[in-house]
C-alpha cells in the first residue's frame, strides 16, 4: 500500500481536534486510533517517598492522585523506562496544587498547575519525593496521552426529493461531520458550496434545519474518516498523532524484519 | 473527599477547574451549567464529577 493519505484538520486545537484523513482503511484508521491510545509514552508518576504526611489522607491516596497529574512530555528527548524526580513541601493551613510540584526537569512539569491535590489544615505537613516514569498506555492508564479518541466516517448528505408538503416533518438527528452534495438547497447557509465540510453543531445536529422540507439520504463516505482527539495535555494533539503514526510505522518494521530470515 | 484528578469516564483532566468552578456556582450565585460551559467541560460525564462533588477535608479534620 503506497497511497498517501490526504489530511484536513476542520477544528484544530491545542488540546482537542478534528481533522479528516482520506484515502485510509478501516484497520489503519483503527490501528491509527489505538496507537494513540496505548503505545504514545507519557510521564507520570509511579512512585513516592513520603517525608512527612500529616494530612488526612493516606500516602496511597495521594500516590494516586499524582499519578493522574498530567506531565507535559518532550518529544525526543526521553527513552522509554526514563525517570525524572520531583518533589513537593507544602505546610499547612495551604492547599497542595500540582503546581506546587518542582520538578529536576525543566521540560517535565505539570500541564496543569490547579489541580488540588490535598487540602492541608494548621500544622499538617505534607513532603515528598518522587520518581515520575516514561511508560507507554499499555502499561498503566496514566500513561495515556490521548484521551477520548475516537473517529466517525465522512458523511454525505444527498437531497431524494421533497418531502410531503403537509407532513409534520420529524427531527433527523445525524453526529458527525458531513461532506456537502446539495449546496443549493441548504438554506441555513447561504455561501454553501458542494464539497464543504460542515460539523453537524452548525446546524444543531439536525438535518430538518439545514434542508427543511426535503428528503434526503445519509451514506457514509468510503475510507475517509473524521477524528476527533483529545490529549491530556502532556504534549499537542498534533504531536500525539505524529507520535503514534510512528509507533505504527516502527512496528510495522519490526514485524517486517523478524519475518523476513 | 478532594475533587478527583480525572473524570472516572472519559479520564479527561477535571481537577483543574475545581477551584473556579466552586467559587463562581457554589459560593457564588452564578448557573453551574453556564460555568461549565466556560470552563470547557463539555462531556456530561465530565460534568457530572464537577456537581456531584463534595469537599469533605473539614469534616474529617476532626478526627485526625
Amino acid at each position: 500500500m503506497t497511497n498517501d493519505f490526504e489530511v484536513e484538520f476542520i477544528e484544530p486545537g491545542e488540546r482537542s481536534a478534528r481533522f479528516l484523513v482520506r484515502g485510509v482503511s478501516p484497520a489503519v484508521a483503527n490501528g491509527i486510533r489505538r496507537a494513540m491510545v496505548a503505545d504514545v509514552p507519557t510521564f507520570s508518576i509511579d512512585t513516592v517517598r513520603f517525608v512527612e504526611n500529616s494530612s488526612v489522607m493516606f500516602d496511597e491516596m495521594i500516590g494516586l492522585r499524582l499519578g493522574l497529574v498530567p506531565l507535559s512530555t518532550p518529544i525526543g528527548d526521553f527513552e522509554e523506562g526514563d525517570v525524572v524526580t520531583l518533589a513537593l513541601d507544602v505546610e499547612g493551613p495551604a492547599t497542595a496544587y500540582s503546581g506546587d510540584l518542582e520538578s529536576a526537569d525543566a521540560m517535565v512539569q505539570p500541564a496543569d498547575e490547579n489541580i488540588p491535590i490535598i487540602e492541608l489544615k494548621d500544622g499538617q505537613h505534607l513532603e515528598f519525593e518522587a520518581d515520575a516514569v516514561l511508560d507507554s498506555g499499555k502499561s498503566h492508564a496514566k500513561h495515556q496521552g490521548g484521551v477520548s479518541v475516537g473517529y466517525r466516517h465522512l458523511q454525505r448528505v444527498e437531497v431524494a426529493g421533497d418531502a410531503g408538503e403537509f407532513e409534520e416533518q420529524e427531527p433527523n438527528i445525524l453526529r458527525g461531520v458531513i461532506e456537502e452534495a446539495a449546496a443549493e438547497h441548504a438554506d441555513a447557509d447561504a455561501d454553501a458550496t458542494d464539497g464543504d465540510l460542515v460539523a453537524t453543531d452548525a446546524f444543531d445536529n439536525d438535518l430538518t434545519n439545514r434542508y427543511p422540507g426535503k428528503e434526503v439520504e445519509v451514506h457514509d463516505v468510503p475510507d475517509a474518516f473524521v477524528f476527533h482527539v483529545e490529549t491530556d495535555g502532556s504534549f499537542s494533539v498534533e504531536e500525539l498523532v505524529l507520535r503514534a503514526a510512528e509507533t505504527l510505522g516502527d512496528r510495522a518494521a519490526e514485524l517486517e524484519s523478524k519475518v523476513a530470515i | 473527599m478532594m475533587i478527583p484528578v480525572r473524570c472516572f469516564t472519559c479520564g479527561n483532566v477535571i481537577g483543574e477547574h475545581w477551584d473556579e468552578f466552586k467559587r463562581r456556582a457554589r459560593e457564588g450565585d452564578e448557573d453551574p451549567g453556564k460555568v461549565l460551559d466556560e470552563l470547557g467541560v463539555e462531556r456530561h460525564c465530565c460534568r457530572r464529577m464537577m456537581v456531584s462533588h463534595k469537599d469533605l477535608v473539614d469534616v474529617v479534620a476532626p478526627y485526625q
